[in-house]
């Protein structure tokens, strides 16, 4: 095994600053948390401000020092890149995040990576170590780099010099010989322990790697404990050093291009199947699952159209999937011929049991068929012309129901834990979207023809604690022609309107 | 084998053949004999009105089939005539399209009616093309006990009516189709076609015409004596 430790001590100032020019006549900057220095730049670094510095201190020494409050989110996401550069390498990698101040954890963030696998690939390891610098330095990103046997090998030996002095000039990987020399070589302060630990070690005059293998290991396990031990053996190779290993996220994208572009929506249908099948393809080997299908016409100088596709359910089935992008490209006009057609899902789910409904033989169930309706529909129709409704609790009748979202539908089956209960008075089964004012003339109503009321009145008296009273008296009327009103009298206004028909 | 025994072998073939071509056609739905009459009874989905019920050929709304309800204006207890057998289909996990509603479908009254409303699916396409679309989609899926669609606009054209008669023969959904009365005397290819209005007290439902079975038939429902009872005058 050769692993490879890339350790990025400025990289929180870097993920700040990357995207500045870099000059030396820049402004003295700094990195800021909990009210502590944590990395600042060199023009700052020249006039005595550095890591551990309080921002009092660090003002009086730089007047004009800008602060920067850090960001350990972004500093994840970089290092989240940066492992996916990795992984461009070799196919083992591990990004270990940095250690936060409070804690009095100053390690730098770093990225392991196993490099006996690649090396024959990229020509030996001086070229490989060049390329590596020099795509860190593109990046603006600063590094340092060593080389061990295992993880914990590789960490400490970045930190000492006359590796790192070694390992630009390296021409082949070195013997276990070299590593016992440099690891018993090293001084202990650079040995990944708690300051504690180190203090312990120099109050007995340990100042080497090599004094401390020196004392029997029962000896080193009663004064600095086990978990000590455990790491002596880790770094010497004794012991298996796992590191957690990181996986590129799942997404898929792929790109078509056309030599001679494409003006006619018709003629996307075969390459778009040939993307879908891909897609499932990849889906299907990996167990994932996608609901969105992102699909991009580049028409090259002139801008791109973006639409996407959704599942209701977890689909596999190119055809479908085609089916359903078909309904979309129908609806395209096209003002300018493509160039390139591009399917991107950014979010692959993992596969569960419980969500895949196709049977062993395939038949569908009738659970299915409605899915497969419901995506039909949104495909063709839009999302806005699909709608549900549920009930409300509310004292107006107007709100006492919701639209809903389709997606309600699908749960149909499975109860949730309050069930709403209608009211139990006759109420219409149209509702006018808002309330229609009908003619009143000496005491009698007209809608279409005088109507007479029935029943009432019923008084609904809601949020009369707000300025927007709504008092009325809700009455049964029957029209001329024999059809069934709700009307309600509005308290204040003394108006009469049309809310409802029972039809 | 002799050339007469041959000859008579292919005769008793192509009886065969013809037997099965001539039950193949008898078994078609709109084909209507007095001898299959008690085979077909009960095919239908309860309407919930007994009286309505006995007077349509299939015990019932049909079954994979258009019904046309011929209504000049909403209040005459149109759709409390279907809100039985809807309420029946929710509760057997069957979906309910309603597109192109007049007015909002208000859930309290459809959920006391007990329908359920998880499977109430309101669908507005933007024209009319996307809306017939829409309805021959849904009823091909079969998954939908039953779609309700009301004309807007301009009447869709017979070969329109034909095609949706067919979708809802081939997903087995009831397809309910709202149109003013004025097209009764326009031909339909509507297995079934009511015209509903008002006596004043009651809903009249007047048979137009029934696929196999009479029409022209009167028949007046009462309306919920919750909504017709009539309280004493407070002044």
């Amino acid at each position: 095994m050769l692993w490879l430790c890339i350790q990025f001590p400025k990289l929180p100032l870097e993920v700040l600053t990357r995207a500045q020019r870099d000059s030396t006549q820049q402004t003295a900057q700094a990195v800021v948390e909990e009210q502590l220095i944590v990395d600042a730049n060199r023009n700052a670094a020249g006039r005595g401000v550095e890591t551990g510095l309080t921002i009092a201190t660090a003002c009086a020494l730089c007047a004009d020092l800008q602060l920067l409050q850090r960001d350990t989110q972004r500093e994840a996401q970089q290092l989240q890149q940066l492992a996916q550069w990795g992984y461009s390498f070799t196919p083992v990698v591990s990004p270990q995040a940095a250690g936060s101040i409070d804690a009095g954890d100053s390690r730098f963030a770093c990225l392991y990576l196993e490099l006996s696998g690649c090396l024959k690939a990229s020509g030996g390891l001086q070229p490989l170590l060049q390329q590596l610098r020099r795509e860190l330095h593109q990046m603006r990103i600063s590094a340092f780099m060593g080389l061990g046997h295992s993880p914990s090998a590789a960490h400490m030996l970045s930190q000492l010099p006359e590796h790192r002095q070694w390992l630009r000039e390296a021409e082949t990987p070195p013997t276990t010989q070299q590593w016992r020399q440099w690891i018993s070589f090293s001084p202990s302060k650079l040995l990944d322990c708690d300051n504690k630990t180190i203090a312990k070690l120099y109050a007995c005059g340990i100042k080497r790697v090599s004094q401390l293998l020196a004392i029997p290991l029962s000896e080193v396990g009663s004064r600095f404990g086990r978990g000590f031990v455990d790491y002596l053996a880790r770094l010497n190779g004794g012991r298996h050093d796992p590191v957690p290993s990181y996986t590129p996220p799942p997404e898929f994208h792929s790109e078509l291009f056309f030599p001679s572009p494409l003006d006619n929506s018709e003629q996307l249908l075969f390459p778009a199947g040939r993307l879908v099948r891909e897609l499932c393809q990849q889906l299907q080997r990996r167990q994932f699952y996608c609901q969105q299908l992102r699909w991009k016409l580049d028409f090259g100088q002139r801008g791109c159209k973006v639409f996407s596709v959704e599942t209701a359910r977890p689909l596999l089935d190119p055809q479908r999937l085609i089916a359903l992008t078909r309904l979309q490209l129908e609806k395209l006009t096209l003002e300018q011929p493509i160039q390139a057609l591009t399917l991107t899902c950014d979010r692959l789910l993992p596969m569960d049991q419980g969500n895949l409904d196709d049977d062993l033989f395939g038949k569908d169930t009738q659970l299915q068929r409605s899915h497969q309706l419901l995506d039909k529909l949104k495909a063709r129709l839009g999302h806005e012309a699909l709608s549900g409704v549920t009930l409300k609790e509310s004292y107006l009748p107007e709100q006492a129901w919701a639209s809903a979202d389709t997606l309600v539908l699908q749960s149909g089956h499975q109860k949730r834990g309050h069930q709403l209960q209608p009211l139990n008075a006759p109420r219409p089964t149209w509702l006018l979207p808002r309330p229609d004012r009908i003619q009143s003339r000496d005491h009698r109503l007209f809608y279409r023809g005088e109507i007479q009321l029935l029943q009432g009145p019923e008084r609904i008296d809601g949020y009369w604690w707000q300025h927007g009273r709504h008092g009325r008296d809700y009455y049964i009327a029957r029209g001329e022609q024999g059809g069934l009103y709700w009307v309600f009298q509005d308290l204040t206004s003394e108006d009469w309107f049309l809310h409802g028909v029972y039809a | 084998m002799s050339n007469a025994e041959n000859l008579l072998q292919n005769k008793m073939l192509s009886e065969e053949s013809r037997q099965q071509r001539l039950g193949r056609l008898l078994a078609r739905p709109d084909i209507w004999q007095a001898a299959n009459e008690h085979k077909r009874r009960r095919s239908g989905v309860p309407t919930g009105h007994a009286a309505l019920d006995a007077l349509l050929t299939g015990r019932g709304w049909p079954r994979g089939a258009t019904t046309e309800l011929l209504v000049n204006q909403s209040g005459v207890g149109e759709l409390s005539l279907l809100l039985p057998a809807l309420a029946e289909m929710t509760r057997r996990e069957q979906m309910v399209v309603l597109v192109n509603p007049p007015f909002i479908p208000y859930a309290p009254a459809l959920a006391s009616a007990g329908v359920q409303l998880e499977k109430l699916l309101i669908l507005h396409p933007r024209g009319q093309k996307d809306a017939l679309w829409a309805v021959e989609q849904s009823l091909q899926s079969g998954c939908c006990g039953a779609l309700l669609s009301w004309q807007c606009g301009r009447p869709p054209a017979d070969k329109d009516l034909r095609r949706l008669q067919l979708a809802a023969r081939e997903g087995d959904c009831s397809h309910f189709h709202f149109r003013p009365t004025s097209v009764a005397d326009a031909p339909s290819p509507a297995s079934l076609r009511l015209s509903l209005g008002s006596d004043g007290e009651q809903l009249a439902v007047k048979l137009l015409k029934q696929l196999g079975g009479r029409s022209g038939q009167q028949l007046h429902l009462a309306r919920s004596p919750d909504l017709t009872r009539r309280d004493q005058p407070l002044h």
